[in-house]
């Protein structure tokens, strides 16, 4: 609109996701969650008035629209109550919500609301209603420095933690250092960095994509990887990475038949783009400990790593019966770890039995899930599970979804898309890890 | 959450903090300090304890020194007098050796929003924003803001506002984008922050250096910056290309809007830039992050507005998966419905249909309402899907099919047989209004075609006294009526009762009053009622082209990547409703110098007022203007546009009552469409005494979308068209007031 946007007023009001109030439409909408009950209104945990322009009343009006619009089933994370437009996300079970009365940058704000987050989680692992009442004071202290008068301003959490400290609520006397980071031209990185060992690791993470349809087909496949690295190096160090990457293959007219075509690379801040655009070397100054270098997406043909066919009867007023086979489509000389299927019951199903060809089935009734879990799954393997339950003679009215199984595992020293990363220069690094593989089904058949 | 034995306990915390023991050990210190603060949070009225806590802020620990000002900032506003205790204990620590300390109580100082403070102020903010540490220039250079909004309407100080400018320059990337935000603010009224060449050429050289927020910011402000040639133009894109596929979503959102209005002139440009961004697009679409795919899906619809054909390839990646929450789903329908084509329209169908009967009835009868949208180019396939559906028998489903059907009939005629056949049995599953509504209204229009209709319809008559919803009853009048005319043995009996019904024991007046109405007309012989009822329909295919062009990438390029596509654009123009929005110019942005007072008075009518408005600005627009119909329009279409707003309007346009108006303030009507026409429109030409004209064009496309206003001006002269501006708004104002 020609005045740039502004998204300055800015409050977090993070406010129990519960209503503090025995009203009966909220069994409807949080599954019988109301565990808590207790006052007859609603208060923001804590609230950050940054510009003064939208008061903090304004707040209660969002938690009212919020459950109206939640019970019309036109929720949306934009709402607008008179001249404010509240932008919120949910975290656990958290409410960050940012307002504002000017036209701006949506897409800002929720990445501004998912920046606080991973703050906050990297200050106390968790971010849920506890670990702000004990870390009240970092958490005024994060808000502070992450925002000012409705700007975001250091936002790195590696840089935060320099000059505000949980040591420093308990121990601190007048250090008042703020870190050479914060006036460096290298945002990311301090100087004067020291390590005894000098050692990088690297991680590649890749996660299928798979959406398969009722009858077994698989419509859409795609590969997300993202390569992670562990960085202890002392000074300002800069890396050289190489990837076997077609568009370079083909640039130094090496064959194609091992390189990986990458759609959609993204890299971390730090990474001088100019560089790769010339000679596909990825170049760069790494910020110190873990970080994500880069993430890049590929459409290939991939087939289910771990295929699962399901047999659910459900017997009316008696009993349900579920039948899960998976098979393992991998290459036999590797092994997928840790493999969780999770098959979902009936949610007024009771007395489990199960039998499992390998691992063990345990029921969750508060997920209403099975969990089957494998310790270790060689490729072209087949094994069963078989589950009985029990079902009450009393039927409830409402319908219930078919929610899809799901299956999570992971296969060290293997990756789907074939990608393989090697330093470049820089002799005397070592290079430890393996890459990984997660997977996760959106779909997967169901009877 | 009320506190209750607040008194003991504020008298027990002022103990505390006066300890000298405490205050000896620095963590039983700022542990007593913490309580107050806890107290505060509570809700507890600590406002007693305020001179105790300015003292703690003396302390050396900085993380105290937090905690007071947090203390002092919420208490300033009720306490002035006592606050400025605390002013002084922070002007202390202005020019405290440590860096932190001093960006913290710059800070602080500023965040105090009580009158008065500015005097204080001034020192400190200027030696801030010469410090030699980035931290405290970043404070004190949004400080200047904080302090010019406290001021209020006083004069802007040209120092402060050049000290900034060359701030622009600093080495911090941070310090940069405060700069051109404190900028911004501090120059509201003239516009906002003047983006000239060097400084345009400065900030794309430090975009690198920027942190995701400041680059996104950057792109915003660039906006402002008009290229002077097509060369300079074309290395400003260069330059900025990478920004396109940024990891940072909101950074690929304001390059992709700076890439489509910088290059508003190339369409071909444009059509590059949309192809560019597919790729990061798709991924947000994909997002792990709920808000982001579901702004991401709102920019892709956008886009499909343009470029129909653009993600056709990739329809499965608007599969909905199972976890997603509704207002993702709903978007990725929509997005299904428009990018649908020969190729994919089977799988599309196919996926739509599996939604169908999912467990929520939101969603199911969303995916038919999509599947509805897509029969108007596909019919046959879908309405064989929906009439599949209809077998069911489910409540929800059949009465969404039959809302379906009844809009499809409308828009494609050809499907009418198809329909009536599908049409008996819905009525046993049908219980709310809309599908009662649509049910009826098909059998009332259709019913030669549907044998068993007037029996359907005589159950509907019989039931009319437990029937809900009085919309219900005077559909069931009209379609009556209707099938009577063309099916008189079998209806007219029923008919007779309805109308007995209607006009004798109805309570609500509105059914009541159709029923007289109906009665009254059939008086009046069977002929007449055909003419009434049975008369030529608008052409429905109008409608349809209307919905289907596509809009040029021009006409949504500039709220791009604003709040405007994640409400949608009926939303937003009922939001926008709300609060008059801010004019946007194309070139040198201007100052709007609305007045309040001189609106309340005309929009009572006093036309001395407007008469004289005119004069008050540096624009005098001379009376008789000579401009023809020609001329018009070939010096409107030499011109660049000047000015782009919306107005609000509600309700009808009056073509008199505007042209009357406009004249009185020297606005001459060069062509205007006739009442009651949809869009409607109007050019207006004006000229000022130094013979620069005023062209205008209004456009009302549908009532209460608010009234599009384009200016075009003949020499640039930002101030004339400001006031030519709020000229015309006023007197729009007066005649919007008017129609209601």
């Amino acid at each position: 609109m020609g005045q740039g946007h502004h998204w300055r007023p800015f409050a977090v009001g993070l406010g129990p996701p519960w209503l503090r109030g025995p009203l009966p439409w909220v069994r409807a909408t949080t599954g019988g969650h109301l565990l808590w009950v207790s006052g007859p209104s609603l208060w923001p945990l804590i609230s950050r008035n940054y510009k003064g322009d939208v008061g903090l009343g304004e707040i209660e009006n969002f938690m009212g629209l919020l459950l109206q619009r939640e019970e019309e089933g036109t929720l949306a994370p934009l709402l607008t109550h008179g001249h404010v437009h509240f932008l919120w996300i949910k975290h656990a079970n958290l409410y960050l919500v940012a307002t504002t009365k000017k036209n701006g940058n949506a897409s800002l704000v929720y990445s501004f609301l998912y920046k606080v987050v991973e703050v906050f989680c990297e200050y106390f692992k968790e971010l849920e209603e506890e670990s702000i009442r004990d870390n009240f004071v970092i958490v005024y202290e994060l808000l502070d420095e992450l925002m000012d008068f409705g700007f975001p301003q250091t936002t790195d959490s590696k840089i935060l933690q320099e000059y505000i400290t949980q040591e420093g609520n308990k121990l601190e006397t007048g250090k008042s250092r703020v870190p050479t980071t914060v006036t460096n031209a290298v945002s990311w990185r301090s100087e004067g960095i020291r390590y005894k060992k000098n050692e990088v690791f690297i991680d590649v993470i890749e996660s299928v994509n798979l959406l398969v349809s009722a009858n077994g087909s698989v419509l859409l496949s795609e590969v997300v990887g993202t390569i992670k690295l562990k960085v202890f190096l002392s000074g300002m160090p800069e890396l050289r990475l190489g990837l076997n990457d077609r568009v370079l293959f083909e640039l130094t007219g090496r064959g194609t038949n091992k390189s990986v075509e990458l759609e959609d690379v993204k890299f971390h801040q730090c990474v001088r783009l100019s560089r790769f655009d010339n000679d596909r070397t990825i170049s760069f100054i790494p910020p110190d400990g873990d970080f994500e270098l880069m993430s890049y997406r590929l459409h290939t043909q991939v087939k289910p790593l771990i295929w699962i066919e399901s047999v659910i009867e459900k017997f009316s007023h008696s009993r349900v019966e579920i039948m899960v086979k998976a098979k393992g489509q991998f290459k036999k000389q590797s092994v997928a770890n840790g493999v969780e299927i999770a098959v979902p019951v009936p949610s007024d199903a009771d007395s489990p039995k199960f039998k499992t060809t390998v691992g063990s089935a345990k029921y969750l009734p508060e997920k209403n899930l099975v969990i089957w879990t494998i310790k270790s799954f060689p490729g072209g393997k087949e094994h069963l599970m078989r589950a009985h339950f029990g079902l009450p003679s009393v039927e409830k009215e409402e319908e219930e979804g078919r929610p899809p199984i799901a299956v999570r595992f992971e296969i060290p020293y293997f990756t789907v898309s074939g990608i393989q990363v090697t330093p470049a220069g820089s002799p005397g690094w070592c290079l430890q890890g393996g890459g990984d593989v997660t997977c996760g089904f959106s779909r997967v058949v169901a009877p | 959450m009320p506190y209750l034995g607040g008194e003991e306990a504020v008298r027990e915390l002022r103990r505390a903090l006066a300890n000298p023991h405490v205050q000896a050990d620095r963590l039983r210190y700022r542990a007593a300090v913490l309580r107050v603060i806890r107290h505060m949070a509570q809700g507890a009225d600590v406002s007693g304890l305020f001179p105790e806590m300015v003292k703690a802020s003396a302390a050396a620990d900085v993380v105290q020194k937090k905690l007071v000002s947090l203390y002092v900032r919420a208490q300033a506003p009720r306490q002035p007098q006592l606050a400025l205790l605390a002013v002084n204990t922070l002007r202390k620590d202005c020019s405290h050796p440590s860096p932190a300390v001093r960006g913290l109580a710059l800070r602080s100082m500023c965040g105090l929003r009580m009158p008065g403070i500015q005097e204080y102020l001034q020192q400190p903010l200027l030696s801030g924003l010469r410090d030699k540490a980035s931290y405290v220039r970043r404070a004190a250079v949004l400080g200047c803001a904080k302090m010019v909004k406290l001021q209020g309407d006083s004069e802007v100080d040209g120092a402060l506002v050049n000290e900034l400018y060359s701030l622009l320059r600093d080495q911090d990337p941070i310090v940069v984008v405060n700069c051109l935000r404190a900028l911004e603010e501090i120059l509201k009224k003239e516009g906002g922050v003047v983006i000239n060449k060097p400084i345009a050429h400065h900030l794309l050289n430090r975009m690198a250096d920027l942190d995701q927020w400041g680059q996104s910011e950057v792109l915003a402000f660039l906006l402002r910056y008009r290229p002077r040639s097509e060369e300079e133009l074309f290395d400003i894109l260069n330059l900025l290309d990478g920004y396109l596929k940024s990891s940072s979503p909101s950074v690929v959102m304001a390059a992709t809007k700076l890439f489509l209005v910088l290059a508003r002139e190339y369409p071909h440009v444009q059509a590059d830039v949309l192809v560019r961004v597919k790729g990061p697009l798709l991924s947000a679409c994909t997002s792990e992050s709920r808000e982001l795919c579901f702004t991401a899906l709102c920019h892709v619809r956008q886009i499909l507005g343009s470029l129909p054909g653009h993600f056709s390839s990739h329809y499965k990646k608007f599969f909905c998966s199972y976890s997603e929450p509704h207002y993702i789903k709903c978007q990725k329908m929509e997005v299904l419905c428009e990018l649908v084509n020969d190729e994919n329209v089977q799988q599309v169908l196919e996926e739509l249909k599996g939604y169908c009967t999912d467990v929520s009835v939101e969603l199911a009868q969303g995916a038919i309402f999509a599947i509805g949208n897509i029969a108007r180019t596909y019919t046959e396939q879908c309405v064989g899907i929906l009439t599949e559906l209809l077998g069911l028998q489910q409540e929800h489903i059949t009465s969404a099919v039959v809302q379906a059907f009844r809009d499809l009939v409308w828009l494609c005629p050809q499907c009418t047989a198809a329909v009536c056949r599908a049409l008996p049995g819905c009525e046993d599953a049908i219980q709310d209004s809309e599908g009662k509504q649509a049910l009826i209204w098909l059998l009332g229009a259709h019913g030669e075609k549907v044998p068993n209709a007037p029996y359907v319809l005589e159950e509907f008559v019989e039931n009319v006294k437990s029937e809900m919803f009085p919309v219900v009853k005077m559909e069931l009048l009209t379609a009556l009526v209707r099938l009577f005319l063309s099916r008189p043995a079998e209806c007219q009996d029923m008919l007779g009762r309805l109308l007995y019904y209607c006009i004798e024991e109805e309570m609500d007046m509105a059914v009541r009053d159709r029923g007289l109405f109906y009665y009254r007309l059939l008086q009046s012989g069977v002929e007449e009622v055909k003419r009434v009822l049975c008369g030529p329909t608008s052409d429905p295919s109008l409608g349809l082209l209307e919905d289907q062009t596509e809009r040029p990438v021009n006409t949504w390029a500039s709220e791009f990547n604003t709040l405007a596509p994640v409400y949608g654009r009926e939303r937003w123009a009922l939001v926008a409703a709300h609060e008059p929005p801010e004019p946007s110019y194309a070139y040198s942005p201007c100052t709007d110098s609305r007045n309040k007072d001189t609106e309340s008075l005309i929009s009572e009518g006093n036309e001395d007022v407007l008469k004289g408005h005119p004069d008050t600005g540096s624009l005098t627009l001379i009376p008789d203007v000579h401009l023809t119909a020609e001329q018009f329009e070939k010096t409107w279409l030499s011109l660049d546009m000047s000015c782009r707003l919306s107005l609000p309007w509600h309700g009808a346009v009056y073509p008199d009552a505007v042209q009357t108006a406009l004249h009185v303030v020297h606005i001459q009507t060069i062509a205007m469409s006739k009442a009651g026409v949809q869009p409607w429109k109007a050019y207006l030409g004006a000229q000022d005494d130094t013979g620069c004209l005023f062209l205008t064009e209004l456009l009302l496309e549908e009532a209460d979308a608010g009234m599009q206003v384009s200016v075009k001006q003949s020499e640039a002269r930002p101030e004339a068209l400001q006031t030519f501006v709020s000229v015309l708004r006023t007197v729009m104002g007066t005649v919007a007031g008017l129609g209601s």
